[in-house]
């Protein structure tokens, strides 16, 4: 049994006395991995980080094996080809951001634990109302020019970030947040947010679950894909795209020395073809891998697999609005009728977490776990029909996108729900077609009675409470409109600690239960796949690919 | 001729006019599918002024084909970069590949169509005609992972990319280019077959060429001077719409082979309602296409004295 003392370190950051105490005994082996994960789960560490751990520690598949991981070399991963320009303001897409996290950094790092870790800010605090806060900014940290990193560059970030006129990716994140002026300079190494609304957990807008805001040079004029001026552990070298790039170490870089000597990426339309790549020996690493394409890897010997708990997910909605959802016991009938653990393990091939139609999945530190998990009740969900009057069944048309799992999940709800005489006919749609124009009216998305939305990790669920599920959110496809639920949203939004964060959170929990406008089964992993024995490899659910302390 | 060139200008111009009216008949916006469904709209309506989106579509088509007529292919949306190189690049790229699986192809066809036809009825005419056509009914995808699985994977003889490291020389690109190449070759070889075979058993059949023989010509002479110069015309024409097929047509070889040619470039292009470069690859593979068949009749007519002479019909 080997443990990976430097991936326990980083598992080990933010936990109490108590909760050290435990990982102490389980390293040591007075504690067993049962009784690890029992009392782990009772002092109120999540299931993920309890795996992460006892992984790290030797149990079961540990994701990077303990090896002296040596200096120097080249690693080369593959990545799905990024949608646009690689630009900082624009990015939206996963594809860009690979790219970007080998020579850009944020603030705050959003940890795979889902804890908020320093990174160009050295620490954090909010004042009492929760609407300032006062970042201070890690010292010596050089841009690739040369250029010392201080807070002019970090106000001119934000300021162009929350900009309208700018137009920047990041204003989905920060419209009624953050507004151009509210980031102030107070020295050099500080920095405060003056807010639009108090919000308890703004670090993470800042930190790497915000795809656009990396710290560049408050000079920056646009044309980043010519240098890549950024903070990074890595240059850029050369850059070409639809094709790939290739990064080299910078010497420079303010934290520990960065190992391999060069990166190279190379970009791809497919999963299929980075999986023959890998297999022939022609990169070394697979950035993210859905669970379905990347099926006949999971089980090779050749390969491992990193798995990412991860907040993405295939959000069910139903119309609140429109009939046959207009009587919540429908809605939860149909809720009672999905088997779970059979999902998890049979669609996502076990790379998922168990879902309780809430955007509180287990790993959030703020999700009540005391809430009851909803699982499959055919004789509850009979009677709930009856008492809705709709014992005769029903019919109606789920909508989806032909995306990922979402069409085979599709079927298994239209299946679940025979059991209760549901008659769903299926409307399967190319993706650029259910989003459509994004607007009510002109989406399948937002207007379709019943329908499947993909959303992607968010490392706190402010962002899935409020755009699909308050009155005014403008993703809202159940139409669901309920103002004692938007009152507890803005309620938990502004909590500064995590147990006022937790009552609000437990009676949302509660509150989606009872109305279930949407369906939340399952939470999927982020999988990234590399060569067999390569360590230090880090990615993050949004899609980042740390490769500073990678090695081969 | 001239009319020729015309008659294929003017289908340029409305290839020209479909396609630029297919793209914008598409739903939804080019600022809202770069930025994707969850961005802001201030952000897309923002992209979309930037990029000139927001105007009449016939002010729009109006610059693009003033810009076309100038040699002016525009800037990508996604790439915020002119197209021109990138267009540039995949269509070098697409016709090598064609022309490496050009090279295995077409001599193998017309030799297999000559040998069957010499030998027709018998066991190789049956050979040659079922393997054919068995290939050819083989979709790329699934003759392509074969390939790959076996060649690059196991034996790893082959590079399992097409696309070669920067600065490699003329044979290791042809060695990249091997493996992509043949299942072009398995689908096209029982086509060109075939029609190398039908040509040549009219031809074979035919009076002149029973004269030929009765006149005391050797076979060789017979068959090099007589039939073959009739037999291949049908096998010609066919040969020449393969090839924009060979160039424009490979979006699943491309992407299965990591390759970037014209096929994915356009592929790509419209899932991503990047409209400059979806249109200029659409129109030059339409130029591509009208000027590979002018060339075919010029052939043609070189091979055929009825047609170059203007006595044909």
């Amino acid at each position: 049994m080997s443990i990976n003392f430097k991936r326990l370190d980083i598992l080990r950051r933010g936990r109490s006395a108590h909760e050290n105490h435990l990982i102490d005994g389980l390293v040591r082996g007075t504690v067993s991995r049962r009784e690890f994960m029992r009392f782990g789960s009772v002092l109120g560490l999540s299931m993920p980080l309890l795996g992460s751990i006892s992984a790290a520690v030797g149990y079961g598949l540990s994701a990077t094996p303990l090896r002296a991981a040596t200096p120097g070399g080249t690693i080369r991963f593959g990545q799905i080809v990024p949608t646009g320009a690689i630009d900082p303001v624009t990015i939206a897409d996963s594809g860009g951001l690979t790219v970007l996290s080998q020579v850009a950094e944020t603030l705050v790092l959003s940890g795979s634990d889902l804890s908020a870790v320093p990174l160009l800010a050295e620490s954090w605090s909010p004042n009492a109302d929760g609407n300032i806060w006062t970042f201070k900014l890690r010292q010596g940290v050089k841009f690739h020019n040369g250029n010392t990193m201080t807070a002019d560059d970090v106000v001119a970030t934000f300021d162009r970030l929350s900009d309208p006129k700018v137009g920047s990716n990041a204003l989905s994140v920060f419209s009624g947040m953050l507004s151009k002026g509210g980031t102030r300079k107070v020295d050099d190494y500080t920095v405060e947010f003056h807010l639009d609304t108090a919000n308890g957990n703004f670090p993470y807008a800042v930190s790497t679950d915000n795809y656009n805001a990396v710290i560049v040079p408050a000079d920056f004029t646009g044309n980043y894909e010519d240098a890549m001026i950024g903070t990074g552990p890595f240059k850029l070298d050369k850059f070409t795209p639809k094709v790939g790039a290739s990064f080299v170490r910078n010497d420079d870089y303010w934290g520990p020395t960065p190992l391999p000597d060069r990166i190279e990426v190379t970009f791809y339309d497919d999963y299929q073809p980075q999986i023959l790549a890998l297999q022939g020996g022609q990169i070394d690493i697979i950035q993210q891998v859905p669970v379905l394409q990347g099926f006949g890897l999971l089980n090779d010997p050749n390969f491992d697999i990193i798995s990412t708990p991860s907040s993405a997910h295939q959000q069910v909605h139903m119309r609140v609005d429109m009939d046959p959802f207009k009587d919540k016991r429908v809605r939860r009938a149909i809720a009672l009728c999905l088997n779970r653990p059979a999902l998890v393990q049979g669609l996502m091939k076990g790379k998922a977490q168990i879902g309780n139609d809430s955007p509180f999945m287990a790993a959030y530190p703020s999700t009540d776990p005391s809430v009851p998990q909803r699982e499959k009740n055919i004789a509850e969900a009979k009677q709930l029909m009856e008492a809705a009057g709709m014992a005769g069944g029903f019919s109606t048309t789920l909508t989806a996108a032909k995306y990922l799992e979402i069409p085979d999940y599709a079927v298994l709800i239209q299946n679940a729900v025979k059991e209760i005489g549901g008659d769903i006919q299926l409307n399967i749609m190319d993706q650029g077609a259910y989003y459509g124009d994004a607007v009510p009216g002109k989406s399948p998305w937002l207007d379709s009675v019943m329908g499947i939305t993909d959303y992607g990790h968010r490392g706190v669920p402010n962002v899935f409470l409020q755009a699909p599920l308050t009155s005014t959110g403008t993703w809202n496809s159940a139409h669901f409109a309920n103002s004692e639920y938007d009152a507890l949203v803005t309620s938990y939004i502004g909590a500064l600690d995590l147990e006022a964060q937790r009552e609000s959170a437990s009676k949302i929990q509660t509150l989606l239960l009872d109305e279930t406008p949407l369906i939340f089964s399952y939470f999927y992993d982020f999988l990234t796949v590399t060569r067999k024995g390569a360590t230090g490899v880090e990615p993050t659910a949004m899609g980042h690919l740390m490769l500073g302390q990678a090695s081969l | 001729m001239v009319k020729r060139i015309l008659l294929a200008l003017v289908t340029l111009w409305l290839l020209s006019v479909l396609v630029f009216a297919a793209g914008r008949m598409l739903p939804g916006n080019v600022g809202r599918a770069m930025l994707g469904p969850f961005a802001d709209q201030a952000a897309v309506d923002v992209l979309n002024r930037e990029m000139g989106t927001d105007r009449p579509i016939l002010v729009q088509y109006g610059e693009w084909i003033a810009g076309l007529v100038t040699g002016d292919l525009g800037m990508s949306y996604a790439y915020r970069a002119p197209v021109a190189p990138f267009l540039g690049e995949a269509l070098a790229n697409s016709a090598k590949l064609s022309l490496v699986a050009f090279l295995m192809v077409v001599p193998l066809g017309i030799l297999g169509g000559i040998i069957a036809a010499l030998y027709r009825g018998r066991a190789t005419d049956r050979i040659i005609s079922v393997t054919g056509l068995s290939a050819t009914v083989v979709p790329e995808f699934v003759s392509g992972i074969v390939l790959i699985l076996t060649f690059g994977v196991w034996l790893r003889w082959f590079p399992i990319s097409a696309t070669w490291p920067d600065g490699a020389g003329i044979l290791t690109q042809i060695h990249y280019l091997i493996l992509p190449s043949i299942p072009l070759v398995l689908i096209l070889f029982g086509y060109i077959a075939r029609m190398a075979r039908a040509g040549m058993i009219e031809a074979l059949d035919a009076e002149y060429t029973r004269t030929a023989i009765l006149k005391g010509l050797s076979f060789p002479q017979v068959i090099w001077r007589h039939v073959l110069r009739n037999a291949l015309l049908p096998t010609i024409s066919v040969i020449a719409t393969q090839t924009v097929y060979l160039i424009g047509g490979l979006v699943v070889i491309e992407i299965l082979f990591h390759y970037q040619g014209i096929g994915s470039l356009i592929y790509t292009a419209a899932n991503k309602k990047d409209f400059p470069m979806l249109q200029a690859g659409v129109m030059a593979v339409g130029a591509l296409f009208a000027v590979t068949t002018l060339i075919a009749d010029l052939l043609y007519a070189r091979l055929n004295p009825r047609i170059r002479f203007g006595l044909g019909q």
